[in-house]
């Protein structure tokens, strides 16, 4: 104890900051909102006129809805779309569900490897996987007919809706996992301790008391994966085409460059009818998980637990499991890399007499070129952007008294649950009627950009929200009693602690911008053109090979990108439960 | 002069009433505490002083500075309030060294860098901690980060001290002595500080006045001594302390003495009436320790409030002895540092140890 004058030393009150916190704070919450939401308004506006928004005059009138509900293909379309869906949620749900349980609660074999190979095809570019599923089992896939002609044995017709399915539902059956996984990693493990004591065998607490545990997390599960599937463009476009299956997104898509008639009023209306859909089950799925309890991330304590045991049944489902990854996630991309190092690929010739450097090669022709070249610039820019602005919104949504706050973490989620085509068409629409900066904005590539990043949104904030939240709030309370004000405290305090989590979302936008697709399929211009709506168009047209090398691009930048990142940041599989 | 006055504090969360019309002064230089059970609004006040939260009413103000105030629609932004606070979880920030933690306020304020350095280091002398400046907090114990975030909120010189339950992390030993440290350079200072606790001990040893808190409102203020010996109500004598209360009429008011009937055969005597008319039905609160046992053959006290007991349970504390006895319908619990032998005994009430307490308002 010293000095005694101490107190009335008295210094300099803290300076009032040069930025108003409530200006910034608006500044964010308005442009988040605008981006999110706002092209939604010209989407209605052209659901409801009578001629294109592109061509003069026009007059109001529901004629747009009415040609698209009188049309018999359309509830066809969404007859099949809604067939598809509950099956790939079925299969996702249930296979998610057991996988997490025998990789959680069992001693299988393996189970720390396969909890992370199970991910894989969620990360993998989805158009790449599909065209990979295709070249081996799709109609006259490399597999598909080595099984019928030497072995006889016919596999299922991926060209079918169940076919369709069981592709979608690979792809989104990490999903369940990992919500799965969350929910068990958060389940006290002394609940089924207590089972334990009571008297109860292993397999009855599994039953009785795990399982119904994850009720919560299942249908969290299923809502998500039923709304993504809705909306899946590329399989019904890829797949569905050689047997006529239409679903409502590729009904759209094929309304829209109908080279005779195409029809935008209809198409927007249909969107529009796609997007309640989607809305309501989004609405739906908030109701279930109440409040915020959706972003508890993976944080359950480390607890020792006892694990299941499997006996005799362990390196069984191990390798049941081991050819599911291989048929599944594999071979598909195994048959990717095949395909661009080959003339054709057929059981006829064995595939080292059909070698070329081709399809390679031609990835210097122009359009494959610019496609990359788009790509890499938009997938670091759109990256950039978008974590900065989540990073921004996260703050002004969880830390700050933004009277609006509270909208935010509904409008950063919402994209999640709006079909690709309806961000396509209406960034389409918006930046028709946005005059100069939308021609601007239309002509070149950051038009596309801006609807990938608003699409891919929600994957940085499910990946920033827990990270913030396990920032203790007093700490940046301390800042602000230190004297600093809200902008300076974020800027010392709060985003130097969420550095990780930044980066994490860097890495996963990176890869979603590079890997997205279908909101640029309505965007792409000569000369604008990204690698997936390339590979789309490439591919309907024929040219596999080049197609399949473009692919192997993706899954080759993908795979390191991530792998680097999770090396060096320490990323966790996709944040949190919302996959 | 930093004399705090907040009043008529109001605010509601949804349909409950988080603090209800919360009133208190604090003068210069004095160590004021909020004590309650969690829940009762302790924190919810000290936050809105601090400027985190917004009551619905009322007014805060610290000097000639108002802070807050409903009616003018006037608050001040936290970060312009110039008051240390410590919080429960000390927030050290993890990324800055203990030096870089003290300096951030200073830099905050555009000291220049020599005078930051000598503040500084002035203030982790104050605490004790100048070796480890170029620490990180993790490297720190948990002692040591309170003394961090002590020092933090000290280096600026505040013009008030906010303590949130800042020893609720310590274990027992710790805690202790660091009650007595900071209860020191408190004194040292002479800064007026607000301390916010739930634990009694530290309530009534720290203090110059406690204001006890229940249900968002103020049960009674007054110094330790004052609310450990007459607490205004049932809660504050349930809480603070332990209590037997014994519950009866009034059977006499008179001559200074107030008499309260508990049965037909147990009649209580208290040194004071107050204001307890006949008839009416009052509770007594007596502490466990100003009770005397004795042996059921024992005759040095008789008379006045002393009764045959059966014991009940004994139980050794290390130093003292705690029994459970029945007087007919007097079932006590009393402290005495002699072991009393017997399943028989006497006990006896002082009546100057007891209080007539109010209902809960």
């Amino acid at each position: 104890m010293t000095t005694g004058t101490y107190a009335a030393e008295a210094l300099p009150r803290p300076r009032r900051s040069w930025l108003p916190a409530g200006a910034l704070q608006s500044a964010t919450w308005v442009l988040v909102v605008v981006l999110v939401l706002g092209p939604f308004v010209p989407l209605l506006y052209a659901s409801l006129r009578d001629r294109p928004l592109y061509e003069a005059g026009g007059v109001f009138t529901v004629d747009p809805y009415r040609q698209l509900f009188g049309d018999s293909a359309f509830w066809h379309a969404w007859l099949n779309t809604l067939g598809f869906a509950a099956l790939v949620t079925a299969g996702a749900v249930v296979f998610g569900a057991a996988f997490a349980i025998l990789c959680g609660r069992t001693d299988l074999p393996g189970r720390k490897a396969y909890s992370r190979l199970v991910l894989l095809p969620i990360l993998l570019p989805s158009l790449g996987m599909v065209l990979g599923w295709i070249v081996i089992w799709g109609p006259g896939g490399y597999l598909t007919n080595m099984f019928s002609q030497r072995l006889h044995i016919h596999t299922l017709a991926i060209d079918t809706i169940p076919g369709m399915a069981l592709v979608e539902g690979a792809r989104l059956l990490p999903i369940a996992f990992l919500t799965c996984q969350a929910a068990l990693g958060r389940a006290d493990s002394a609940l089924e301790d207590a089972a334990r004591s009571a008297g109860a065998s292993p397999l009855r607490v599994l039953g009785s008391v795990t399982i119904p545990m994850l009720r919560p997390a299942l249908l969290n599960a299923a809502t998500l994966i039923f709304t993504l599937s809705i909306a899946a463009l590329g399989i019904p476009l890829l797949l569905g085409t050689s047997r006529n299956i239409n679903f409502v997104s590729s009904y759209l898509y094929n309304l829209w460059t109908s080279a005779a008639e195409p029809d935008p009023g209809s198409v927007s209306a249909g969107a529009m009818m796609l997007l309640v859909v989607a809305t309501g089950l989004l609405l739906i799925r908030n109701r279930l998980l109440g409040a915020e309890a959706r972003f508890v991330s993976v944080t359950g304590r480390a607890g020792r637990r006892e694990l299941l045991s499997l006996g005799g049944w362990g390196w069984p489902l191990a390798a049941v499991l081991a050819i599911y990854l291989v048929f599944t996630t594999v071979i598909p991309v195994l048959g990717l890399a095949l395909m661009s190092i080959v003339t054709v690929l057929t059981p006829l010739l064995a595939p080292w007499h059909l070698l070329t450097w081709s399809n390679w090669q031609a990835l210097g022709d122009p359009v494959f070129r610019r496609s990359i070249e788009n790509s890499a610039i938009i997938s670091v820019a759109g990256a950039i952007l978008a974590t900065a602005l989540v990073a921004l919104a996260t703050l002004v949504a969880h830390r700050s008294r933004f009277p609006l706050r509270r909208t935010l973490p509904f409008v950063l989620l919402y994209p999640r649950a709006t079909p690709g085509i309806i961000i396509g068409i209406g960034f389409f629409w918006t930046y028709l009627v946005t005059g100069a900066i939308g021609d601007w904005f239309r002509g070149s590539i950051w038009g596309i950009m801006l609807a990938f990043v608003i699409r891919n949104l929600p994957f940085a904030y499910v990946v920033m929200y827990p990270t913030l939240a396990r920032i203790g709030e007093e700490l940046d309370r301390a800042g602000r009693a230190a004297g600093a004000g809200w902008w300076m405290t974020c800027r010392r305090i709060v985003l130097p602690l969420l550095r990780p989590a930044i980066f994490a979302s860097f890495v996963l936008m990176f890869v979603e911008i590079l890997n997205d697709y279908d909101p640029a399929v309505f965007l792409v211009k000569p000369g604008t053109e990204v690698m997936g709506a390339t590979m789309l168009s490439q591919f309907i047209q024929g040219s596999i090979g080049p197609v399949s090398a473009l692919a192997m691009v993706q899954v080759a930048v993908t795979v390191t990108v991530l792998a680097v990142g999770a090396k060096l940041f320490k990323i966790r599989a996709m944040g949190g439960d919302d996959a | 002069m930093p004399e705090i006055q907040v009043e008529n504090l109001t605010k509601t969360f949804g349909e409950q009433r988080a603090l209800d019309s919360v009133a208190f002064s604090v003068e210069d230089g004095e160590l004021f505490t909020l004590l309650g059970p969690s829940g009762c609004g302790k924190s919810t006040t000290l936050m809105s002083i601090a400027g985190f939260q917004q009551p619905d009413q009322g007014r805060i103000a610290v000097g000639s500075d108002t802070f807050f105030d409903a009616d003018r629609r006037l608050s001040v932004a936290a970060e312009r309030r110039n008051l240390g606070i410590v919080f429960q979880s000390y927030a050290v920030w993890p990324h800055m060294t203990v030096f870089e933690n003290l300096a951030f306020p200073l830099k905050v304020r555009k000291l220049k860098r020599r005078e930051i350095q000598a503040r500084v280091h002035e203030t982790l002398d104050l605490v004790e901690m100048r070796q480890y400046e170029k620490r990180y907090p993790h490297q720190l114990s948990g002692g040591q980060q309170q003394r961090v975030a002590l020092a933090r909120a000290l280096v600026y010189s505040p013009s008030v001290l906010l303590l949130d339950e800042p020893f609720s992390n310590l274990d027992a030993k710790l805690r202790e002595r660091a009650r007595m440290w900071v209860k020191e350079l408190q004194q040292t200072l002479g800064l007026t500080t607000i301390f916010v606790t739930h634990d009694q001990d530290e309530a009534l040893s720290m203090s110059d006045r406690v204001v006890v808190m229940s249900a968002g409102r103020i049960q009674q203020v007054g110094t330790p001594e004052e609310v450990y010996r007459s607490p205004a109500n049932r809660f504050v004598a349930e809480f603070v302390g332990r209590v037997n209360l014994i519950d009866g009429v009034v059977a006499s008011a008179d001559g200074g003495r107030l008499l309260v009937d508990v049965d037909s055969s147990h009649r209580l005597t208290l040194a004071a009436v107050g204001a307890n008319p006949v008839a009416k039905n009052v509770t007594v609160a007596v502490r466990p320790e100003a009770l005397t046992l004795l042996a059921a053959d024992d005759g040095s006290i008789n008379g006045t409030n002393t009764w045959e007991a059966s014991v009940h349970t004994v139980a050794f504390l290390g130093d003292h002895y705690e029994y459970d006895v029945n007087a007919g319908p007097l079932a006590l619990t009393v402290q005495s540092a002699r072991r009393v032998d017997g399943d028989r005994v006497k006990v006896h009430i002082p009546p100057d140890a007891c209080a007539v307490v109010a209902d809960d308002s």
